[in-house]
């Protein structure tokens, strides 16, 4: 007996050995480079790294893991992130965002001018065709969106484009949107949806043959394994640096991170806040996720403006993003958009961290006690339970009873849009692919929104002018209206902005975008 | 034997029938892939129309019913993820989880056997009980952490393995190895103890005593008598690799087969093509479950079918 234990005790050991040298190689990334420790970007590092004086050498092949497949490689079709990880190298859009968050003409050759309140005229960038040698002309463009307002429902994009009415091409070069009533949004619908030549749209395999203007031509899809880009010499823009990339999917994070570690992959997407210091570099970039509560301002314990003000006044924000996201992620101002974001109220500040106040303010609305439901998921959003849960710790320290009930997702979703009761508290993600507020003032804020759960008639309206006003500044003061009755009225429980964190090979560099495109145009690789 | 092929087939039938049923209703229970799909801001009224075009707005049971008639020609549906034939998807994962799943039993049985066999000779030896530790190991190991440790040594520091994905055998290597351990572990242990079993008996005195060479008793007549519930394992560990452990190993190692793509229908509330997988793995299983019984007649022609 003694000798069998021994012998189980060896093999433990032996096993125990493979883990240690594991962490032993999570703990020090440039162990396993195998290279100088010379360029380990520091974890705090929201920008590029700094880079070592090895000059960028043009035509490197590399490799990039995202998270998951592309469900297909038609642009217009479905909402899907795996397609536009890939379809943003390959597809241009008529606009594009700067660094900023600034809209930009990229097809197009200025911002698109607006003829009244329904009407606006793009003008199409000179000397611009499609890699199958079609010229891209106003005619192309026109058919392109006509192609998809004849998806229609069909498409899951269709709340992008549904207020375009009509597009047709006025000359040549010049493409006129007509929209069904006054759409301020429409500039940034134009960064949103990609231009397709619409003459290859009807063919066979279209969604597994994409073609674009873009920086990179596609060349193979091997279904569940990846797609193969190679560069397309004639851009318009100039030819891209890197020659060639493969897009793996893969779906587990672990197998990710061991992936970039062993050499395989020179970036992974979706990076967790606490392997940024295992990894050779990690990149960061304010995203566009902001996680808030929302209170019910209808019934219930948090029906009472002090309740849902002591609530955000007892959470640590900046305790949350350290401890949770690793700094990797900024305190909301008091509204559910980034700073650089249109329609951000800049007047507005967080609710400060004062559980004493909050606790006697919960003591004063005679809700001690008094039990708070908490409605949340699980793995649908980065750090989201361990968010919740922690949420849930801070309301119970000021004398609230929070009762967390987290659900599978199609569950969760049930009562995220139930309009009939809600819950005192339900978490959600919000995020904003358009950049503009519009849809999700609209959803969270408006009293007639999906996700809301507040009665404000004022509120409701303002954001139904917002939605129709196109005079920028008027629009703007419409916004920073809402955003401040918002905060007043703690209608959600406000936390953070999370970042959008990269993971990247020793070797190459790359500075992530606000509006969380990969443009493998802007990779270069070293040595 | 006729009667009895029939009365499997029959009883097969139940269990896809039963399986597809269950799976129909909970799906449309649970979950809404409108919801899913969409994005989270989508409106009412978008998700109405959206709900529409995919004709789940319909009755269920005339759902079921198209699911039927479709599913005995094998056409099954366009995924609602994929916008494509669900059994496409199936017909290139399929083969995926089966090159795996074939390596790995390979693994298992090649060296589970003579382990056992080896231990078997000698109960209570150090090469006994090492090996019973080891088995216990094998089959105790949690998959997930095996994998992402061979991953580690194997892939990143000693870089010998890629990590992840497919293409060629080296790929292959890791994911196998990872599934055939707790298998492995299990085999060896079940091979040990019927061979103990069996060399107790009188018979190997016998052939002892008369001169036959104790290597051949041991690995042709004691063996062969033995094996019976190792092939009853040998199925039962293939089955559970196709319809279960494949999901954790092929997650790991991103390795895209019908275990992978069960947890891609199930995230994106795919029902056409959850329903599918369902079917068509549970046709399997029931065919493997067949090809036992013949096996067992096989091996030993005093078992009667029927």
């Amino acid at each position: 007996m003694r000798r069998s234990l021994l012998t189980f005790t060896a093999l433990v050991l032996l096993l125990a050995a493979c883990s240690g040298s594991s962490t032993d190689t999570t703990a020090g990334p440039t162990d396993t480079s195998g290279e100088a420790p010379a360029t380990t970007a520091a974890p705090d590092d929201t920008s590029a790294p700094e880079t070592t004086a090895a000059p960028a050498v043009d035509g490197a092949e590399i490799t990039i893991a995202i998270g998951s497949e592309p469900s297909t490689l038609d642009p217009h079709t479905r909402d899907d992130g795996g397609e536009r990880a890939i379809n943003d190298n390959i597809y241009e859009t008529l606009l594009a965002r700067d660094a900023e968050g600034n809209l930009q003409p990229l097809l197009a050759a200025d911002l698109p001018t607006q003829v009244d309140d329904t009407t606006w005229d793009v003008t199409i960038r000179d000397g611009i065709s499609f890699t199958n040698g079609n010229a891209l002309d106003a005619a192309a463009v026109a058919g392109s969106f006509n192609r998809l307002i004849g998806l229609g429902d069909e498409s899951e994009q269709s709340g992008f484009f549904g207020t375009i009415a009509s597009v047709e091409a006025v000359d040549a070069m010049t493409v006129r949107f007509t929209t069904s009533g006054p759409d301020p949004v429409l500039p940034s619908r134009l960064y949103w949806l990609k231009v397709i030549d619409p003459s290859t749209a009807d063919a066979d395999g279209f969604d597994e043959n994409p073609v674009g203007t873009g920086p990179y031509t596609f060349v193979a899809w091997n279904r569940g394994s990846d797609v193969v880009l190679e560069a397309n010499a004639d851009y318009w823009g100039g030819a891209p640096s890197v020659s060639k990339v493969t897009f793996r999917f893969i779906e587990e994070g672990g197998t990710r991170l061991s992936g970039l570690l062993g050499g395989d992959f020179d970036m992974i997407t979706n990076l967790s806040p606490e392997d940024a210091a295992a990894v050779p570099k990690a990149v960061s970039v304010t995203g566009l996720e902001h996680p808030i509560f929302i209170l019910s301002a209808i019934d219930g314990p948090t029906a009472d403006v002090n309740v849902r003000k002591a609530m955000n006044m007892a959470i640590d924000k900046q305790a949350l993003a350290d401890a949770l996201f690793g700094g990797r992620a900024t305190v909301d101002q008091c509204q559910i958009l980034g700073s650089n974001l249109f329609g951000f109220n800049p007047a507005l500040e967080a609710y400060p961290y004062d559980p004493d106040t909050a606790r006697q303010m919960v003591i004063d609305a005679g809700a001690e006690g008094a039990t708070i439901s908490v409605v949340g998921e699980s793995g649908r959003w980065l750090k989201d339970r361990e968010l919740i849960e922690a949420v849930a710790n801070y309301w119970s320290e000021i004398g609230l009873v929070p009762d967390v009930q987290i659900y599978e997702f199609g569950e969760y979703l049930n009562r995220l849009f139930d309009r009939e009761t809600r819950a005192s508290a339900i978490f959600v993600s919000s995020s904003n692919d358009l950049l503009d507020p519009t849809r999700q003032l609209g959803n969270y804020y408006s009293s007639d929104g999906i996700g809301s759960s507040n009665t404000n008639e004022d509120l409701r309206q303002l954001v139904a002018d917002g939605a129709v006003t196109t005079d920028v500044a008027a629009r703007e003061g419409i916004y920073h209206q809402a955003t401040q009755i918002a905060c007043d009225e703690a209608y959600f429980a406000f936390l953070l902005n999370i970042e959008d964190s990269y993971g990247l090979s020793e070797r190459l560099d790359y500075t992530p975008r606000l509006d969380g495109r990969l443009l493998v145009k802007d990779m270069t690789v070293t040595g | 034997m006729g009667r009895f092929i029939a009365r499997r087939i029959w009883q097969g039938l139940i269990v896809i029938v039963g399986v597809t049923i269950v799976v129909f209703v909970v799906t449309r229970l649970v979950g809404d892939p409108v919801r899913l799909m969409l994005p989270l801001e989508a409106t009412v009224e978008e998700r109405a129309a959206f709900a529409h075009a995919l004709g789940l707005d319909r009755p269920i049971l005339t759902q079921f019913g198209d699911f039927v008639a479709g599913a005995v020609k094998l056409d099954f549906g366009e995924s609602l993820w994929q916008d494509r034939p669900a059994f496409q998807i199936i017909a290139e994962t399929m083969p995926r989880t089966l090159l795996l799943v074939a390596a790995s039993m390979i693994i298992a049985v090649v060296v589970s056997i003579p382990l056992g066999m080896l231990a078997a000779l000698r109960p209570g030896s150090w090469l006994d009980r090492s090996m019973v530790a080891g088995s216990l190991l094998g089959l105790s190991v949690p998959q997930f952490w095996l994998g992402l440790m061979l991953i580690l040594l194997f892939g990143v520091t000693l870089q010998w393995l890629p990590t992840s994905g497919i293409g060629d055998w080296k790929n292959l290597v890791l994911p196998a190895i990872t599934l055939a351990l707790p298998a492995l572990g299990r085999l060896a242990m079940m091979v040990r103890s019927s061979m103990i079993d069996e060399l107790n008996k009188q018979y190997v005195e016998t052939s002892r005593a008369k001169g036959m060479p104790y290597w051949r008793t041991v690995t042709i007549h004691a063996f062969r008598n033995a094996s019976n519930p190792v092939v009853t394992l040998t199925g039962w560990e293939i089955i559970r690799a196709i319809a279960g452990y494949s999901v954790v190993v092929e997650t790991v190692f991103a390795w895209p087969g019908i275990g992978f793509m069960a947890i891609q229908a199930i995230k994106q509330q795919d029902l056409i093509l959850l329903q599918a997988i369902v079917f068509v793995v549970a046709t399997v299983v029931v065919l493997i479950n067949l090809l036992m019984d013949f096996a067992y007649k096989a091996i030993d022609p005093r078992i009667q079918l029927g």
